[in-house]
């Protein structure tokens, strides 16, 4: 009996994402040769009203040249990490009409979603924060190699928590609820509109459970030259983020039966 | 060669355990075409997703060495709102095939003319199922299954596949599930019968379709 060699099995891997990236592409982003160009344009400009927001109420920024480059810092990473986790959350439910090809398997259509999602806020954070240069409000970042890799991180987190959402939606449906109400306190918690190194010690203790906290940590870290973080702990968000993506895809080969 | 091994299949809906397939194992003759029949609800369709792969058995295992297309059906796997040209290029991409040439065999061969560039959810199902089936005649499978595809379509239609068929027997088989007893005796050599979770292989069309019969009188 002939197997397929690891080549060939490789090649279909890449084969098959690069087609469901197109085509997530095109019904997420609608018919228009405009539509990813809104796709990335719509976060920029609700991130730019939140920042204008905040910027026009608050005169002194909390760390830093511009209150714009504080929060923009904070309020990216956040969006970043909730759009992949509430993204992926949907993905199987999402393209069932797609596990009609056999070579297509639940966990493609997650990775697909989760490279989408990616490069998009890729392309966003780019485009804002040479904006905000332009303008001569931020600086280029002191330690662009962390700025990479908290951003990378912040993917990690946000795949695994999204896989594992989607693994759980796929028994539990009620999730889907429970998930956004979890999710919506970390606006206040994950230190968007201030230092969290400059609260008492009591409420540190409680908000360095919050990965988003130190992604957005390290963040300013890698941007700012001498944003000294008393908080942050690298390795937190990454075995978080290594932890949930087994629970996902284990989750998800786990339930693969219940599903049908 | 495909090969059923000891295939179980149930499924559980709101507490209620029903058994599909019960330790199915066959292997399917190297050049027959197959048909598969039995009553509504005997898990014909169920059997075709296994086979194809798109849905996992309980137990056992399926054995391919050759390519098998995913199961014709009524049109599952297009995107409403995606436009049939669209569809065509995606499943084109993932079964990694010239999508230019694809595209040219598709609109040939289902006719659709300017309805290509419109969205699926404007098809009728005859227009779904022709294209359906000419995007899968395009792409050289080995064995095809047919889940009651051939069943639509007018004469015009018809002939088409049978035109279709016949050059690609030479290389590629059939798997089909059909009620009606001319397509069956048309296109297929031997056949199952699915019946109480377990198969019973017919070497002649005449005997399927007399045990087949028999069953239903039952």
């Amino acid at each position: 009996m002939k197997l397929a060699s690891n080549v060939d099995l490789l090649r279909l891997q890449v084969r098959v994402l690069l087609a469901l990236i197109l085509r997530e592409t095109r019904a997420t982003f609608g018919t228009s040769s405009f539509g990813y160009i809104w796709a990335v344009a719509t976060p920029t400009a609700s991130v730019a009203l939140l920042v204008y927001i905040f910027s026009s109420v608050n005169r002194e920024p909390p760390f830093g040249p511009s209150l714009a480059l504080f929060f923009a810092t904070g309020i990216l990473t956040l969006q970043f990490f909730n759009e992949l986790s509430s993204k992926l959350l949907t993905a199987f439910d999402a393209n069932r009409a797609l596990l009609t090809y056999p070579v297509i398997k639940d966990v493609d259509t997650l990775i697909a979603r989760a490279i989408l999602v990616t490069m998009t806020y890729f392309l966003i954070y780019v485009i804002f924060f040479s904006s905000l240069a332009i303008l001569g409000l931020a600086n280029v970042p002191s330690l662009m190699e962390h700025v990479l890799l908290s951003f990378f991180a912040t993917a990690l987190l946000g795949f695994g928590m999204g896989a594992t959402n989607a693994a759980v939606t796929s028994i539990w449906d009620t999730w889907r609820q429970i998930e956004k109400i979890l999710t919506r306190p970390l606006f206040f918690l994950s230190g968007i509109f201030y230092v969290p190194s400059n609260l008492p010690p009591e409420v540190i203790a409680v908000l360095k459970w919050n990965p988003v906290l130190h992604l957005v940590e390290w963040f300013r870290n890698g941007f700012y030259p001498n944003y000294n973080s008393l908080i942050l702990d690298r390795s937190y968000p990454i075995y978080l983020g290594l932890g949930l993506l087994l629970v996902g895809l284990g989750g998800e080969r786990l339930f693969r039966k219940v599903r049908f | 060669m495909l090969e059923l091994n000891q295939i179980t299949k149930c499924y559980k809906v709101k507490g209620v355990q029903k058994m599909i397939l019960n330790n199915i194992s066959f292997v399917f003759p190297r050049n027959d075409n197959i048909a598969i029949v039995g009553r509504n609800g005997s898990g014909k369709s169920t059997l075709m997703r296994i086979l194809a792969g798109t849905e996992p058995a309980d137990r056992g295992y399926v054995y391919r060495t050759q390519s098998v297309s995913w199961p014709l059906g009524f049109a599952g796997g297009f995107n409403g709102s995606m436009t049939g040209l669209e569809n065509i290029r995606f499943v084109s991409r993932i079964y990694g095939q010239d999508t230019d040439r694809i595209i040219e065999y598709v609109a040939d061969f289902a006719d659709l003319g300017k309805s290509l560039r419109l969205p699926i959810r404007c098809y009728s199902n005859g227009m779904k199922a022709r294209l359906a089936f000419g995007l899968s005649m395009a792409i050289d499978f080995k064995i095809y299954l047919i889940d009651e595809i051939t069943a639509v379509g007018d004469e015009n239609f018809k002939k088409k596949c049978r035109a279709v068929f016949r050059d690609k027997l030479d290389e590629s088989r059939i798997v089909m599930v059909s009620h009606a007893a001319n397509t069956i005796k048309e296109y297929c050599k031997s056949g199952l019968l699915l019946e109480n979770g377990g198969v019973t292989y017919y070497p002649t069309i005449e005997e399927l379709l007399d045990a087949y019969k028999r069953s239903n009188e039952i």
